[in-house]
């Protein structure tokens, strides 16, 4: 079993006057179950064309509540204005921009429940890694 | 205006035969409401957290609190996180969807953090 551990801090010295900001949160990154460590990961860099929809994760095993994590940074340096909006299940959550990043665990509980990005204001650079808990590798071509 | 800066770090020993160890940070302007960390009990009942009218482009902290209870986190009718007992979650949110939580079992303690852009 590995261990795979997520840390994330936040912090701000002046967004509330005479209280400095300091949030701390760590999790080891258990497959379902929550009993055993996540060892398998999938990791990579991508350009996301201006205006084009891609899908970044498949939907996983039709499996409810499958656990996985997500990790996206958009790492786009030309321009802050450019920034990639995200969908969950068609669904638009969010807009990362230039520099951004996101971690959440992900269902991937249907076989609708990609994770969808489209680039706006030109081509985005991504980073992105997924931590599974089971995958199957696609059967050969015959 | 103030500056937010959240950084996260992925680390493993022995996840592959190559260290895992990565940080990635960020810096960004907070203009307009906070809510600083706060906790909340929830049920099996449907709680909005933050509703999608109330916020525009925002960054949302969130972390289960309990030891043996999961939660959904919902956007519209559709997608979905299944936050873990002790896990948590950052990402930016554009406030198109209400963003509602549900506790699988029991009453779990949910934290949470909201800061809009």
């Amino acid at each position: 079993m590995a261990t795979t551990t997520a840390t994330v801090s936040i912090s701000s010295a002046d967004l509330m006057p005479g209280s400095p900001l300091n949030i701390s949160a760590s999790s080891t990154l258990m497959k379902t179950g929550i009993t055993t460590g996540m060892e398998l990961m999938e990791m990579g860099n991508a350009e996301v064309a201006q205006n084009y929809e891609a899908q970044l994760f498949a939907d996983g095993p039709a499996t409810d509540n499958g656990a996985y994590f997500i990790y996206v940074s958009n790492n786009t340096t030309e321009d802050s204005t450019y920034y990639i909006e995200y969908k969950i299940h068609e669904t638009v959550i969010g807009r990362l921009y230039a520099g951004d990043w996101m971690f959440v665990p992900y269902n991937a509980s249907d076989g609708d429940a990609e994770i969808e990005v489209k680039a706006l204001n030109g081509i985005n650079k991504i980073e992105y890694a997924m931590f599974k808990s089971a995958w199957t590798l696609p059967a050969a071509e015959s | 205006m103030a500056t937010l800066i959240p950084t996260l770090t992925l680390s493993s020993t022995d996840a592959t035969t190559d260290l895992l160890n990565f940080s990635v940070t960020d810096s960004l302007n907070i203009t307009q409401k906070v809510i600083a960390p706060s906790r909340v009990t929830t049920s099996t009942g449907d709680l909005t957290l933050f509703a999608s009218g109330s916020y525009s482009r925002s960054y949302v902290y969130l972390k289960n609190m309990d030891d043996t209870i999961a939660m959904d986190v919902d956007f519209g009718s559709t997608a979905s996180f299944n936050i873990r007992p002790g896990e948590f979650a950052f990402f930016p949110w554009h406030a198109s969807q209400n963003i509602v939580v549900a506790a699988d079992s029991g009453t779990p303690v949910l934290e949470y953090a909201i800061f809009e852009a």
